[in-house]
């Protein structure tokens, strides 16, 4: 630029040629970026961040889809927390499917990735068979076969009739209904267990040889070794599938026929949200309640974060 | 990945055979516990409907029969191949926009210097812990401004905007991996970015494009949330939503068919599994995506 710029006084060109020419350099060192980024930039802009905002605003309002939005204040926020017990039903139900999901899966993801890390062979074909729910699982199918699993006339109470049990109607039984939901997320535990495996083999495997000699038990090795260096692999797996299990929709519709029921059972955050802009086009309240849920994951994932100095050890 | 023998002391060095043996007994107990409901749902596509719930929990029907699977075919007024024909044009074409737009982006943010990159970079990164419920009510009046309800627009077009930041993040965790040199190289011969872009760092790339391609698909073809709000003609029904009608308007007495067509809906991820089971379990290895 300098010199383009040096040149331009010489021949005695105004100083606006200058900065025209400086902008024009800026222009081209940026331009490229740019384009590439132009698809992204604009769907950010359009489909992200504006949405983003527009629903925000729209939280504060009546909107219905039918009229123009009145701003009503906080009255959402109010409704929700004083005059909503669908809601609070709906925040029950996904935080106790959290609480059970998470580290039910995580436990078992862990302890196959344990066993299938101590060098057995055909540890591909078990690591494939222990995916495939994973990848199967967000789809409607498995969700019809859940429900067909745990009718009263399902399999699950076949089985229990192997052993002289008369079991309940699982899904129509409010008391059990999530459970067949925990149960549904626990059996798709392969997609943390393959992220545990790669971090179990970045462990150094004279750790455990130093240790053993110095004898510290199985036991002793899987607390004082394996769990340690596995914390940002654990931290990591955690926060994703708290995210994921927020979100959950797809078997509380199909299971409960997109009512969130028996009395509520399953209502998931997000199918009670599905309802209330898609069914009762309440829209303004439905932003609100995505408002609350992004609140909910903030604040979940600022503390995940923040626990994690003591308890997740980084490498020096 | 590779799958060589551990061993590691102080687990069961004194009877090595006895503990892998009792290790297999208890995977294999566990792998067939895993496959069952499949498998369950497979038998229970090819049993006769009165024999559905005499079988209990038997994998072996009593009589083997495929009539299901014309039934369950032609079980609602428009036909399942329809449904699939819908699927598949779908996700192929949401496939295209993901690897198409997440490359460009993931190219930039990965080799290219402009002004405010580091900006843009950590907005892309947030993007990826936003839930999507929040964009949800403000696209959905977007599109029915544009008029595109009851279209596949609105699960296409999205997609060829980069909407779904993993994959570029996907990207340009492989791209930052490609020698600096080779560009380096080509741009002293001159080469534009953009022939950098496709004429060495797509080729290099292909595993991850792969990998892109390949999730992308799946989660289209399984996405039931989209397809539910935005279409509502049978004709443009996707296998999940034409699974879902199945549901609803079939009562308990023709669960075989839908078993058959559930079994069918799955195919497709069945068959890209069989096949680049490696691609799938390496990016999820690397990257720690969320299925």
């Amino acid at each position: 630029m300098s010199v383009s710029e040096r040149s331009a006084a010489a021949t005695g060109k105004g100083e606006s040629s200058a900065l025209a020419r400086s902008l024009r350099g800026a222009v081209r060192r940026n331009a490229p970026g740019y384009l590439f980024l132009a698809p992204w930039l604009i769907g950010f802009l359009c489909l992200t961040l504006g949405p983003a905002l527009v629903s925000l605003y729209l939280s504060f309002t009546d909107f219905d889809l039918l009229q123009a939005p009145n701003f009503v204040g906080m009255q959402n926020y109010i409704r929700m927390a004083t005059a909503d017990p669908k809601f609070i039903a709906a925040m029950r139900v996904t935080f106790l499917y959290v609480i059970l999901s998470v580290p039910l899966k995580l436990a078992f993801a862990l302890a196959v990735a344990m066993m299938l890390n101590r060098g057995l062979t055909g540890l591909p074909v078990y690591r494939a068979i222990f995916y495939l729910p994973s990848l199967l699982g967000a789809s409607v199918a498995i969700a019809v076969l859940w429900r067909q699993l745990f009718a009263a006339d399902g399999m699950i109470n076949s089985v229990l009739a192997i052993f002289g049990i008369e079991g309940p109607s699982w899904i129509s039984n409010p008391r059990y209904s999530l459970y067949t939901l925990v149960v549904l997320s626990v059996w798709q535990f392969g997609s943390p267990m393959i992220i545990f495996l790669a971090g179990l083999r970045q462990i150094p495997t004279d750790m455990y040889e130093a240790a053993s000699l110095d004898g510290a038990s199985s036991s002793r090795q899987f607390w004082k070794i394996t769990l340690p260096l596995l914390s940002p692999v654990i931290f990591f797996n955690f926060v994703i599938q708290t995210i994921e299990a927020f979100k959950a929709f797809t078997p509380a519709f199909i299971v409960s026929g997109g009512t969130g029921g028996p009395i509520n059972s399953t209502l998931f955050y997000t199918l009670y949200l599905y309802q209330e802009a898609f069914g009762n086009f309440r829209m303004g309240y439905a932003s609100a309640l995505a408002w609350v849920l992004v609140i909910i994951i903030a604040i979940f994932t600022a503390f995940s974060f923040l626990s994690t100095r003591y308890w997740v050890h980084y490498d020096e | 990945m590779s799958d060589e023998a551990r061993v590691l002391p102080g687990q069961g060095s004194d009877h090595p055979y006895l503990r892998s043996a009792l290790s297999h007994c208890l995977l294999m107990a566990a792998s067939f516990v895993m496959l069952y409901p499949i498998l369950w749902m497979l038998a229970g596509s090819l049993r006769p409907a009165e024999d559905l719930f005499g079988g209990g929990a038997n994998l072996i029907p009593s009589q083997v029969t495929v009539a299901a699977y014309p039934q369950g075919w032609f079980g609602l007024q428009v036909n399942f191949g329809h449904f699939f024909l819908n699927s598949l044009l779908i996700s192929s074409l949401a496939t295209l926009g993901n690897v198409f737009a997440a490359s460009l982006a993931a190219y930039a943010f990965a080799r290219l210097n402009f002004f405010g990159r580091n900006f843009w970079f950590a907005l892309m990164l947030g993007t990826l812990m936003l839930p999507y419920h929040v964009t949800l009510i403000p696209q959905y009046v977007l599109f029915l401004n544009l008029d595109w309800i009851n279209t596949w627009l609105p699960l296409i077009v999205p997609k060829y905007f980069a909407v779904d930041a993993f994959f570029i993040f996907l990207m340009v965790q492989f791209f930052r991996g490609i020698p600096r040199e080779l560009d380096e190289a080509a741009q002293m011969d001159g080469c534009s970015p953009w022939r950098i872009y496709y004429k060495i760092i797509l080729p290099l790339s292909l595993p991850v494009l792969a990998t892109a391609a390949i999730f992308s698909f799946i989660w289209t073809w399984e996405d039931f949330f989209g397809p539910l709000i935005y279409i509502s003609d049978m004709n443009l029904y996707t296998v999940q939503l034409g699974l879902r009608s199945f549901v609803d308007s079939s009562g308990t007495s023709s669960w075989n068919e839908l078993f058959a067509m559930s079994v069918l809906s799955l195919i497709p991820i069945f068959l890209i599994f069989l096949f680049f089971q490696r691609l799938l379990i390496e990016g999820i290895a690397t990257t720690g995506m969320k299925r």
